[in-house]
């Protein structure tokens, strides 16, 4: 009787499978902002629909009509639950929800004062998303977190000044996201990865400073990552390109090449076959279209709102799980080491980027707020130093006077117990270590604020 | 019908006891016998599949064919494989696409070629020392010749007077005069040689070498490619390929001006903290230009986020344009445009050419395609006109077929091998392939290539970044020397090979728990110890190895004081694996090591197990005594004679796996009596 129950009540909605859900929004799409949050993924008044793309005719069904505003849909990956962002009121601080795609049931994941968005699933039963901390000490914008989907385990894994947002899981396991430094100056974004713990994060891609990354960006089935940025040097065109997984920083593909108007997201479906939001002019809303990588042509249109616009779209369906990487975090450690191998090596991979390394050299680590130290070089370059973690650092070279020779790079910390190595000083991301033993590992990491005595904590073997 | 009733008998005994009343009991059993605590009880795991000696070992055996490598006949209709498993040379017509004939050889035959009428074939046995001549028009075995130890590739003198033979575990170059089947010359090679190819010109042989010459940590890590004169048959030149090892294999461009390796180039002096960004293992070939002050250029294969590991075969096709490497740890064919590497070298300054082995981007501008093969491709081998890539899928028992213009497979050749992929043999395909390390980066294969180890010794970055380096340890016949770690701290695979392994070793997802059963099931039952036929092939020792088990056995010292027991050879390492299972301090820990005992390691074949003690200090079992055990705290040898401690090495270099003692054995008589 129970069971029969259950299931009448569960069946009372039909299967989501196949079905495309849309985040669909008054007003039109001026500019984006995903610092300050007012406009692109915050759209007051947005709504998530689903469509069946086999029956056009059909009226979309509201998912969020209870809500103020809904958007960032996010499949799992059995194809049963769905992710989203939501304000339940006007006027209410944005929190990730769960949805039931069979029930159609909701479950608050988080549930904060602040604002939370961008939510991905991660392996393990656990999700990333953005979050805005309120008198933030390391001054960050939207800070990423991971959590359990039933929001336990609250967890931030980035620690510097930068705001993060758009964040997607890549089959490697890793987290793709957009980060954009905020302090002490803003500046152009970039797609940054990093391990759901927080550990090893790197930048992936970055265009030049005229380029806007746009949407969250998505992997396909065939190796590529497939996302929307806009470049001043073209109007401002806001162009669907892809990238290669494999090599990220020189693989940029314009693949709306030709096409006039305007990408807002694209999401993929079949290697051949991807989902994007297109508007001819900026006069027109954004509507819904199947579009062919391969041929780079813009297919039917799958939708079309009279007087809205379509942001984004993804397919609920069964889809492969990301590799779960295991953690090297330990709370119980307070430091992180770092080794860098040689900062000699500098820049691109021209030769002419090659530093000339002169005794005396020493590198400055830079705090929020001050200097955290000085450090000798060893002769070949290389330097060794335990951090204290999920504290925002920069590093610079400077000569035996103090005068600045490099950097400073971007900012960087490392995690508890993190171990992280770096070929050079913002170097060439393409080049990996030397075999050869370092002079800096012979001896013990120096730690870091330097005026610290030597930190006594536990120790972990790894090996 | 015996094992039906065992089986079906067990399971129901053990169903009953492992049920309600004997779950915990089970739990426990099963805690202790895996050394971890979520084990799924599953009694065949390791009563079926790991535990040797259980009364069930063997019944899920199967014989696969493992084919190696592959050469094409002259009319591009057949193709010979050596079936490393199956011990065969398996013949196969091309157009339909199946087996024709077989030939039983000799045991783990590594390579075939043949002669240029195409009617003869030689085949190595790498573990019976010696290579088959082979009639092809009947299909008949007209001759064995010996060779040195581990007989793998070869090539035939431009005259096809000579045959040359790598012989891969006693590192040097057998010549035979075909006309007496003698072998008149042995010379020197490189560090466990394999790959051997005669240019086009035939005026010489390039000899590749697996591992790198054996040097003390620290040291550049260089590895040999010898050159020897075709008309002399002199060496003409060692080459060092730097910061490279396992060069599988080379090949010539139809010209001649290049000789193309396949290469690792290994991090192993980089602290191991992190796999992205390089930081353990690339993967790449060597080129040699062959011209007056030539160039040895190492290009890498891999991409960014992306690696293609251990590549095993290059050929090169007759036009000269495009190069064909075998990735057995990735399952793929890398394809090589060779005019861009040309361009690629000639547009580089002498300071890019040093950054590119280390570039991981420079690969876009000469792989041109990547095609997905069969479980680990090992050998290749092209039609005459180019046109066809043959790939020997080793772990699929079958040989691919490659069109070298479409690039794509276009159809697959089954060697007749079990279509059931056992347990041990999934084991052996997870073992080979690195889909289990981040991108890709590196398989259990390439630091322990042929389940052995890669003589090289590692920053294991244990807690500190610069302490506790690390000698890799074989991986043959070690279920009966638990526990394992050169600190004793894994009691079994399962704990070895688990989450810590992923955490810290290959930094992705870790080996789900029926994938660990088939590595522990590969690992404990499958990986054999090659016949030490070099230093006891029949189990009588010599008379100097006599004096050496003397003195390995000896209770008193020359003056005849009783050594303490404990300090006695034989105490810590008894036989048949020579080792008590025990940790001991053997004084050998430096000041960059934690404070730990030493788990006692087995000595079978430890001939073949350079550099010796925990860090690779010892370059030679010499100097284990003569530099590093001057303190008598690693047995005691203060009082021995130089000849007394020369017979002693000579003795350890005999031991030998205890299944070489068993005479009827299957391993022992395939390779002793072939």
């Amino acid at each position: 009787m129970v069971l029969s129950g259950i299931c009448l009540i569960s069946c009372g909605k039909k299967s989501m499978e196949g079905m495309i859900i849309i985040t669909v929004a008054d007003d039109k799409i001026s500019s984006t902002d995903s610092i300050t949050g007012k406009s692109w993924r915050y759209v007051p008044g947005s709504h998530l629909y689903a469509i069946d793309p086999g029956k056009p005719g059909n009226i979309p069904e509201s998912l969020t009509e209870n809500y103020f505003s809904a958007c960032s849909p996010e499949i799992s990956f059995d194809g049963k639950y769905m992710l989203f962002a939501a304000q339940k009121n006007q006027g209410d601080s944005w929190q990730i929800w769960e949805m039931n795609l069979a029930s159609r049931k909701l479950s608050p994941v988080t549930s904060d004062t602040e604002n939370s968005f961008d939510p991905a699933y991660l392996p393990g039963g656990r999700l990333v998303f953005s979050r805005t901390i309120a008198n933030d000490s390391l001054k960050s914008g939207h800070t990423l977190f991971t959590c359990n989907t039933d929001g336990t385990n609250l967890q931030r894994i980035t620690f510097n000044p930068h705001s993060y947002s758009g964040s997607s899981v890549l089959k490697d396991g890793r987290i793709l996201t957009i980060g954009r430094q905020v302090f002490p100056k803003e500046s152009s974004p970039e797609m940054m990865v990093l391990r759901p713990d927080g550990t090893k994060s790197e930048l992936f891609y970055k265009s030049n400073d005229e380029v806007e990354l746009l949407s969250r960006s998505w992997e396909t089935s065939d190796g590529k990552i497939i996302f929307i940025e806009s470049d001043k040097n073209n109007g401002i065109r806001k162009r669907l390109v892809s990238i290669s997984y494999n090599r990220p920083l020189h693989s940029i593909v314009d693949l709306s090449s030709g096409i006039a108007g305007d990408f807002c997201s694209a999401f993929p479906v079949d290697p051949g076959r991807l989902l994007v939001t297109y508007r001819t002019t900026e006069n027109e809303n954004y509507s819904l279209f199947n579009f062919d990588p391969v041929s780079r042509e813009l297919g039917d249109q799958i939708y079309k709102s009279p007087d809205k616009s379509i942001l984004e779209a993804v397919v609920v369906r069964e889809h492969e799980r990301q590799k779960k990487l295991p953690s090297e975090v330990d709370a119980g450690v307070k430091t992180g080491l770092l080794f860098c191998q040689n900062i000699a090596i500098t820049g691109s991979s021209s030769p002419d980027n090659i530093y000339s390394l002169s005794a005396g050299d020493k590198i400055e680590i830079i705090g929020v707020d001050s200097s955290l130290g000085v450090v000798n070089v060893e002769k070949d370059g290389s330097f060794y130093l335990k951090i204290t973690a999920d504290m925002p650092f920069k590093l610079k070279i400077i000569d035996a006077a103090g005068k600045t020779l490099f950097g400073p790079g971007s900012w960087i910390w490392l995690r508890p117990n993190e171990r992280r190595g770096c070929t050079g000083c913002h170097e060439d991301h393409e080049t990996v270590p030397a075999n050869r033993v370092a002079l800096a590992v012979k001896n013990q990491p120096v730690t870091v604020p330097v005026h610290r005595s030597r930190i006594k904590e536990k120790q972990v073997e790894l090996e | 019908m015996r094992k039906i009733l065992l089986i079906t008998g067990t399971v129901f005994v053990l169903g009953l006891i492992i049920s309600i009343p004997g779950k915990k009991l089970a739990r426990d059993h099963v805690n202790i016998k895996t050394a971890v605590t979520d084990h799924p009880l599953l009694c065949t795991n390791c009563h079926l599949h790991i535990h040797k000696r259980s009364p069930f070992a063997g019944l899920d055996k199967v014989n696969y064919r493992s084919p190696l490598n592959l050469v094409v006949s002259n009319d591009g209709k057949l193709i010979y494989v050596a079936a490393q498993d199956g011990n065969a040379l398996i013949v196969a017509n091309v157009e339909e696409g199946k087996v024709i004939h077989e030939i039983e050889v000799g045991n783990k035959p590594h390579t075939v070629i043949l002669d240029k009428s195409g009617k003869k074939a030689y085949i190595s046995n790498q573990w019976s020392d010696n290579v088959y001549v082979i009639d092809l028009r009947e299909y008949r075995i007209t001759d064995t010749l010996l060779t040195g130890n581990g007989p793998a590739g070869m090539s035939l003198s431009s005259d096809e007077k000579f045959l040359y033979v790598v012989n891969s575990y006693s590192s040097d170059l057998t010549i035979i005069d075909l006309e007496t089947g003698i072998e008149t010359k042995r010379l020197t090679m490189g560090n466990n040689p394999t790959g051997a190819a005669l240019s086009p010109d035939g005026s010489d042989l390039y000899v590749t070498s697996r591992r790198a010459n054996i040097a003390h940590y620290g040291e550049p890590l260089v590895s040999e490619l010898t050159v020897v004169n075709d008309k002399t048959k002199r060496i003409k030149a060692y080459m060092g390929m730097e910061s490279a090892y396992l060069m599988e294999n080379v090949a010539f461009t139809p010209s001649g001006d290049m000789a193309v390796v396949t290469l690792v180039r290994p991090k192993n002096m980089v602290p191991s903290i992190q796999v992205e960004r390089g930081f353990m293992m690339t993967h790449g070939i060597g080129i040699v230009e062959r011209k007056e002050n030539g160039r040895i250029i190492q290009l890498l294969t891999d991409e960014p986020n992306a690696y293609y590991s251990d590549p095993f075969d290059i050929a090169i096709t007759p036009d000269g344009k495009r190069a064909f490497v075998s990735n057995s740890g990735v399952d793929c064919i890398t394809v090589i445009d060779v005019d861009s590497v040309r361009s690629l070298i000639a547009g580089s300054t002498p300071e890019m050419l040093k950054l590119w082995p280390d570039h991981l981007g420079i690969s876009s501008s000469y792989v041109i395609r990547r095609i997905p093969t069969g479980a680990n491709p090992k050998g290749l081998a092209l039609s005459p006109d180019g046109r066809t890539l043959f790939v020997a899928e080793r772990l699929e028992d079958r040989i691919s077929v490659i069109s070298t213009d479409k690039m794509e497979t276009i159809k697959t050749i089954d060697l007749g091998g079990p279509r059931r992929i056992t347990v041990t043999r999934h084991g052996r395909r997870l073992l080979n392939n690195a889909g289990h390390t981040f991108q890709n980066q590196y398989s259990c294969y390439t630091c322990h290539p042929d389940e052995h180890e890669d003589g090289l010794v590692y920053n294991m970055a244990s807690k500190d970044m610069g302490r506790n380096i690390t000698n890799t340890q074989s991986l043959r016949d070690i279920s009966d020397t638990p526990p394992f770690k050169w600190n004793g701290k894994n009691q079994t695979v399962f704990k070895q090979d688990g989450i810590r392994f992923s955490t810290v070793l290959t930094r992705t997802e870790p080996f789900s728990y029926p994938e660990l059963d088939a590595i522990s099931s590969y690992i404990m039952t499958g990986i054999k110890y090659p016949p030490n036929l070099r230093f006891n092939p029949s189990g009588k020792l010599t008379e100097a190895q006599e004096r050496g088990k003397n003195i390995f056995e000896r209770t008193k010292d020359n003056l005849g004081n009783i050594i303490p027991e404990n300090n006695r050879c034989i105490f810590c390492h008894p036989a048949p694996y020579y080792t008590n299972l025990k940790q001991v301090d053997v004084k050998t820990l430096s000041a960059s090591d934690d404070s730990i005992l030493f788990d006692t390691p087995h000595l079978n074949n430890i001939y073949a197990s350079a550099p010796y003690l925990h860090d690779g200090r010892a370059i030679s079992l010499e100097e284990i005594w003569t530099l590093y055990g001057k303190e008598d705290k690693h047995g005691l040898v203060g009082d021995m004679t130089k000849n007394q401690l020369n017979d002693l090495i000579e003795y350890l270099k005999s031991l030998r796996s205890p299944d070489y003692n068993d005479k009827s054995s299957e391993i022992h008589e395939a390779s002793i009596y072939h």
